[in-house]
């Protein structure tokens, strides 16, 4: 059976002066579904938050949850619950009192509150810090409280403001799995604004790119890295390979690009291309092989390009060759293990296969 | 802020406290004097000091400058439940608003007008609403309205929400600065109306800088003699009588018991103001110190 949409946006703009901060963006998000808003600082995916959550009205557009239209609600008349950037906990309550707060406003009866509330802090791991005020917490267990302070109120949807991005590395890490949990435990939706990507992708049912106001592209998170339909998602992502070109030729089954009077030969992916049409092309580091060119094997065929190494560099699980190519673009090749006979200045050739390489028309 | 630098010497610290205390002492020399003075049952410029409490008695027998005490705190009461809600009011303005300066400008405006001037321009102007006044209440009959700009209480009281509100604004803006809105937020986000979320989240966290402007209007109140004496009538109020006594018999040995009653007081409540916002500064500092932190 079809998922229902737990929250429909539909053409919504916003604008500061003369600056759009939402252009028409239209978004659907599932029921239990984990949904992540990626992009740049100041693409618009805050002010997209914000407004689902009834902190910004937008200047035009509709914003439905669970079939209800709620353009005209103030925050506390909607299904939703917010956790803050900068944990936003009240300093002068105690951290039971700052998660059964939502219920206080509800004039629900002490013991049912205090029931509620020990529950919740057993999910989020509090246990035994009721009484803590909240700088005598850590950024982990101020979030925690956050969460629980959140959740407690079992609304529709969870939204999430960039809710890891004051924790170390690894503590986000940590928090990322803690907050998948979370909801799977809970089975509400939770809408999750971050610029991280791998963030993202480790917590993700789908992923939105946003940038410069605009929705740019949806997926799963697989899609979204192994499948970029737009050159930008590519670049943000991570992907740092990307040539700009002109279609020279093509059939059924193959692309070529000239690339600065290099061809590169790509599978045709029911590309829609027009002869001298403009376009890039991306490739994911780890496609590409790389090998030393010796004297005897210096000729380049159609899906290989000759570069010289500018630096190599151990990065742990895997060893980054930063590659120099003739028209003096960089290449970057991942590789997982060190290629020995490898150092810097040595020429060597590229190669991948041919469904490697993606298109994206300008 | 801190006087300490740990790599100066020692002299060039013991050098600023000591600077600093002797400012201190120089300002406040004179009110210890007069309470000092205000002892001495010979008086003023007596070669003997004999303690007595004669002269507080004699000022709480003085039914003038009893009541005139009187007329200043209805003053000072009536002037704060109207000057605070505008301060905080102007405040919150502010932090939302992203015209400060234009804000700042018009709010502390009056500070920058001589109180004579100010005081007189309002006279002449009430003057003028009591004519405009009487005119309407002419044609229209409510003679009730023939009255409303006198000088009295209501005259008196506009000439010092004009003189108090800039304290109030920078007093409360100050604190209010520390406030994150995020938590009204959050409030409003967990079900809170605006008023419950200001009342039980911003409030609390704004209370030391709100009690410290009630207790600023008060002592301005006090304090004020121009703009009270000209916009009041009567010449009744605290500061008036104080003068008029001064001017007419000189300083009186009751004059130092009441201006030393008034400097007790006064330095009572802003020690108090201190001490509380000085503990409440060093929580919040540790509070911001755990969010900027937040990974122990």
């Amino acid at each position: 059976m079809a998922k229902t949409n737990a929250i429909e946006v539909k053409n919504l703009v916003k604008t500061y002066g003369n600056v759009y901060a939402l252009k028409n963006v239209d978004l659907n998000i599932a029921d239990g579904e984990y949904f992540v808003l990626l992009g740049p600082s100041g693409g618009g995916k805050t002010t997209l938050l914000r407004s689902i959550g009834g902190f910004i009205r937008p200047d035009s557009g509709s914003v439905n949850i669970k079939g209800q239209n709620v353009d005209d609600l103030p925050p506390d008349r909607r299904p939703t619950s917010m956790v803050f950037q900068g944990f936003a906990l009240f300093p002068h309550m105690n951290v039971s009192q700052n998660i059964g707060y939502g219920l206080k406003l509800k004039s629900i009866d002490k013991n049912v509150i205090e029931n509620k509330v020990n529950k919740m802090m057993d999910l989020v791991g509090l246990k035994g810090l009721s009484n803590r005020m909240p700088h005598e917490l850590s950024g982990g267990q101020q979030q925690r409280v956050q969460l629980a302070r959140a959740l407690i109120l079992e609304n529709d949807v969870l939204l999430l403001d960039e809710p890891l991005s004051a924790l170390d590395a690894q503590l986000r890490k940590d928090m990322c799995i803690e907050l998948k949990r979370l909801q799977k435990t809970v089975g509400i939706s939770f809408v999750h604004v971050t610029h991280n990507q791998e963030e993202a992708m480790s917590v993700a049912d789908r992923i939105a790119i946003i940038a410069d106001g605009e929705m740019v592209e949806q997926g799963t998170p697989k899609e979204i890295y192994s499948n970029p339909k737009n050159k930008f998602t590519a670049e943000f992502i991570g992907e740092k390979n990307i040539f700009e070109g002109r279609i020279k030729d093509f059939n059924k089954t193959k692309v070529v690009v000239d690339i600065d009077n290099d061809n590169i030969e790509i599978a045709n992916n029911n590309y829609k291309v027009e002869k001298n049409q403009k376009v890039s092309l991306s490739i994911k580091s780890e496609s590409i092989q790389i090998k030393k060119m010796s004297k005897t094997n210096s000729k380049v065929s159609n899906n290989q390009i000759v570069g010289k190494i500018s630096e190599i560099t151990f990065l742990g699980q895997f060893v980054r060759y930063l590659v120099v190519l003739n028209n003096n673009q960089e290449i970057q090749v991942r590789s997982y293990e060190e290629i020995v006979n490898l150092k810097v200045h040595d020429t060597v050739s590229l190669s991948w296969k041919l469904e490697d390489f993606l298109l994206h028309q300008n | 802020m801190s006087l300490r630098d740990d790599f100066q010497p020692r002299w060039k610290l013991t050098l600023k406290w000591g600077w600093l205390s002797f400012a201190v002492f120089i300002l406040m020399a004179p009110v210890f004097y007069t309470m000092y003075i205000s002892f001495n049952e010979l008086g003023f410029g007596a070669k003997y000091y004999i303690f007595t409490f004669q002269w507080y008695e004699s000022v709480f027998s003085d039914k003038q400058l009893i009541g005139s005490l009187g007329w200043t705190m209805l003053l000072a009461i009536i002037t704060l439940p109207i000057v605070i809600p505008f301060g905080l009011l102007s405040a919150k303005l502010y932090k939302q608003s992203q015209h400060k300066v234009g804000i700042v400008f018009v709010l502390l405006s009056p500070l920058f007008v001589p109180a004579d001037i100010l005081g007189s321009a309002l006279l002449v102007f009430f003057k003028n609403l009591n004519k405009f006044f009487t005119l309407i209440s002419e044609y229209t009959g409510i003679y009730a309205l023939e009255s409303w700009f006198d000088l009295g209480i209501m005259t008196a009281v506009i000439g010092l929400i004009v003189y108090t509100l800039p304290y109030v604004f920078v007093v409360i803006m100050i604190t209010m600065a520390r406030y994150k809105v995020e938590q009204t937020e959050a409030a409003r986000d967990l079900g809170a109306s605006a008023w419950r979320a200001f009342w039980e989240i911003e409030f609390p966290q704004i209370r030391a800088g709100v009690f410290s402007a009630c207790a600023f209007v008060v002592i301005l109140t006090f304090n004020e003699y121009t703009r009270t004496s000209l916009l009041k009538g009567g010449f009744d109020t605290f500061t008036s009588v104080l003068i008029s006594q001064m001017l007419n018999t000189g300083m009186s040995e009751e004059s130092y018991a009441m201006a030393s009653i008034v400097s007790l007081v006064a330095i009572i409540i802003v020690s108090i103001i201190l001490i509380v916002t000085a503990i409440k500064t060093e929580e919040l500092e540790k509070i911001t110190r755990v969010v900027k932190e937040p990974n122990k």
